[in-house]
């Protein structure tokens, strides 16, 4: 009788689960049903800018990771283009044989400031091709997918000011002063950067589906650097063929048109200009898109 | 607009690609080249199959089935980081997501900077951080390493402080997807007890689990994938049934009977009928055939499913060639009612070589009245068993208000 008083009567289930055989789901999927992501700019936008947070968090901690790990910390983003400085300026001086027209300026301060922006891009694009690949964070933020190739410029865009102190402290060592069409900076370095997210997300998401491109990619910046004029200037180019030099390679006319503006004191060339800023519209514009349409596969593949 | 914390899975189908080996710039060439050859079959593959279910805001719902069911990505979609190949997924609110919680753990960072940045990126604002900084440190049971690096923990170390910012995210849609496979068993025992209060403040849990009882004990409902399609949806109890009886099906199937000793018959009977019940006596007849003399340990179990038995009985004995009658009796049958099934094994005395492999023997339903008591909420539950057992409570005299 004890024993009795122990037992619970069996409950009546509430509600029967349901149960579905093979032979009940069709095929293939209703066509009607397919899953098409309409891509709305302004709601993109609105998305990436409500994202915003994320980006920076992502920025920031690839930066503290990055001067956490190294003895030298912060150095390392001062590093490399200042030693590539040295090389070449003694290499040039030494055994080219090679008269590079500086227009009076010294060839250190000339040189710096086009690994300064050189350098910027080709970090930017580096790091950008390696974001989406094995990034084990692509599976717990679910932000829209370009952060990861934006934060990790903005990343680049960081090391690249820190960079640019040694410029302040070359211009004095060399006595080169900035002269007042400097002003232009900031448009060339627009001019600069919409090219390099342009790239980035075309890199970032080419990347995914071409896994080799992480090898070809070094290659390419670096023959890259000699041909945006990074070391000689962009006098070597025939006049004739600047202009579309320049549409094709918009980061040598920013290099060639802050050296005018920043170290010669000269107006920069507006035809080259207007050229570079219409091939990096097409490239922002159009790397945004390729970027967008390839987002939904990502998780798939990588 | 519904309600924070729903989720809506309307008729979603995936598909990968078969050969998900490397993309490489020769690969694609040689599949370009391919194409202009002959035509190549099909080289999709449906990961999930019309998957339509809708959770309300604070349900919980288990997801169970076999591996390659398709239920990671089914949760890769909820969660967002995924898209659908047909159909669509809305859910409101704020997602946690345990999915592989050490991955977002950076090595190079400490243990406070992971914390930092790890859960701003999870979404908290910096001064939610702040608040529960404590409250994550103390979890994860890292207070004396928390100025470490990371790479310089134990991997339980590691897992603890990626479970624990997760946790304090408090999101509005919490999906876990096998966490509980890692930790030692306080700690998951721990991490079970904060599921269960994220779901208690109101929040929807999604869990993947192949820890039926643990499935069994945080969810109310169960989902159960099978091939890529959802097979069953309901009260968790049921399709945690038909879940384990379709396991227990194909281990049957699987199970080779062409040993030197098999079982040719098996027949079970309570008391006065073929059915057994709780509680009361059982008795099991087995007719075994043996090619050779074997001395033999000969091992009986009760499971629920799983290879894994409640309980097991053996005998030595030695076969000779031909057929045994073994015959078991158990005179209280310690099993709540449910469906259960017989294993069998059988094994050389000495040597241990396997004579019959262990695997089901038949199904063992068990009638009766007896349910098992609830366990406390988010406990593992143990393997059923019958535990007779009768309560008195005495009041204690009290005597007025307690001193104080």
């Amino acid at each position: 009788m004890a024993v009795a008083e122990t037992i619970r009567e069996t409950p009546e289930p509430e509600e029967a689960a349901t149960f579905r055989e093979f032979h009940e789901i069709p095929e293939s999927p209703p066509p009607a049903l397919r899953y098409r992501r309409g891509l709305h700019f302004i709601h993109a936008m609105k998305e990436l800018w409500h994202n915003r947070h994320t980006m920076f968090n992502l920025g920031f901690r690839e930066i503290r990771v990055q001067y956490n790990q190294a003895i030298l910390g912060l150095a390392w983003a001062v590093l490399t283009p200042v030693v590539q400085m040295v090389v070449f300026t003694v290499f040039f001086k030494n055994f080219a044989g090679i008269k590079v027209q500086t227009h009076g300026v010294s060839y250190p301060v000339f040189l710096y400031t086009g690994l300064l922006a050189w350098g910027f891009f080709s970090s930017a694009t580096t790091s950008a091709g390696q974001v989406l690949v094995s990034n084990p964070l692509l599976n717990k933020i679910y932000a829209p997918r370009e952060v990861f190739p934006l934060a990790t410029i903005g990343t680049s865009a960081f090391n690249s000011v820190i960079s640019t102190l040694v410029l302040a402290f070359l211009c004095v060592m060399y006595q080169d002063w900035l002269q007042p069409e400097a002003i232009w900076v900031p448009l060339l370095l627009l001019v600069l950067v919409g090219f390099t997210v342009g790239v980035g997300l075309i890199v970032s998401a080419l990347t995914v589906y071409l896994r080799d491109l992480r090898q070809a990619l070094p290659l390419l910046l670096q023959v890259g650097l000699f041909v945006s004029s990074v070391v000689v200037g962009i006098d070597t180019i025939p006049a004739r063929w600047r202009g579309l030099y320049c549409f094709l390679d918009p980061p040598a006319m920013v290099i060639d048109a802050l050296r005018q503006t920043a170290l010669y004191g000269n107006q920069p060339n507006l035809t080259y200009l207007g050229l570079s800023s219409v091939s990096t519209v097409i490239v922002l514009v159009g790397g945004y898109l390729l970027f967008k349409q390839l987002e939904t596969g990502f998780a798939d593949v990588s | 607009m519904s309600a924070e914390g729903s989720v809506a899975v309307n008729h979603v189908w995936k598909r990968f690609r078969k050969d998900r080996g490397r993309r490489l710039l020769r690969d694609h060439l040689s599949r370009a080249v391919q194409v202009g050859r002959k035509k190549t079959k099909n080289p999709w593959r449906w990961v999930l199959r019309d998957i339509d279910f809708k959770v309300e805001p604070g349900e919980s719902v288990a997801i169970v089935g076999v591996n390659g069911s398709g239920k990671s990505t089914l949760l890769k979609i909820v969660a967002g980081v995924m898209f659908p190949h047909t159909g669509r997924v809305d859910t409101e609110g704020r997602i946690g997501a345990l999915i592989e919680v050490m991955s977002g753990i950076h090595q190079d960072l400490t243990g406070r900077e992971n914390v930092l940045v790890y859960a701003t990126l999870l979404g908290l604002s910096r001064k939610q951080v702040a608040d529960r900084f404590d409250q994550i440190v103390e979890f994860a049971e890292v207070e004396d390493a928390i100025d470490r690096q990371v790479k310089f923990y134990s991997s339980g170390m590691k897992m603890r402080i990626g479970f624990s910012i997760a946790a304090f995210l408090e999101p509005s849609i919490l999906i876990v997807d096998e966490v509980l496979a890692v930790g030692d068993a306080s700690f998951q025992q721990k991490c079970l007890n904060r599921m269960a209060e994220v779901t208690k403040s109101g929040a929807t849990l999604l869990l993947v689990s192949h820890d039926l009882a643990a499935a069994a004990a945080t969810a109310r409902r169960g989902i159960w994938l099978e091939n890529s399609i959802m097979r069953a949806d309901g009260p968790v109890d049921q399709v945690l049934g038909m879940y384990r009886t379709s396991i227990e099906e194909h281990a049957a199937m699987g199970a080779q009977t062409q040993g030197p000793v098999r079982v040719t018959d098996v027949r079970v009977a309570g008391e006065g009928s073929s059915l057994v019940s709780t509680n009361a006596p059982c008795t099991i007849e087995l007719d075994v055939e043996s090619q050779e003399m074997f001395p033999t340990n000969f091992y009986l179990g009760v499971s629920e499913g799983a290879p894994t038995p409640i309980f097991v009985v053996r005998r030595e004995v030695v076969l000779q060639p031909g057929m045994t009658r073994l015959r078991l009796e158990l005179p209280r049958l310690p099993l709540p009612s449910g469906k259960f099934y017989l294993w069998g094994g059988a094994y050389k005395t000495i040597s241990r070589i396997e004579l019959m492999p262990w695997h089901p023997i038949t199904q063992l339903p068990v009638i009766g009245r007896h349910r098992l008591d609830p366990t406390p909420n988010a406990i593992v539950r143990l393997s059923p068993v019958f535990v007779e057992s009768s309560w008195t409570v005495d009041r204690l005299e009290t005597t007025g208000p307690s001193q104080g």
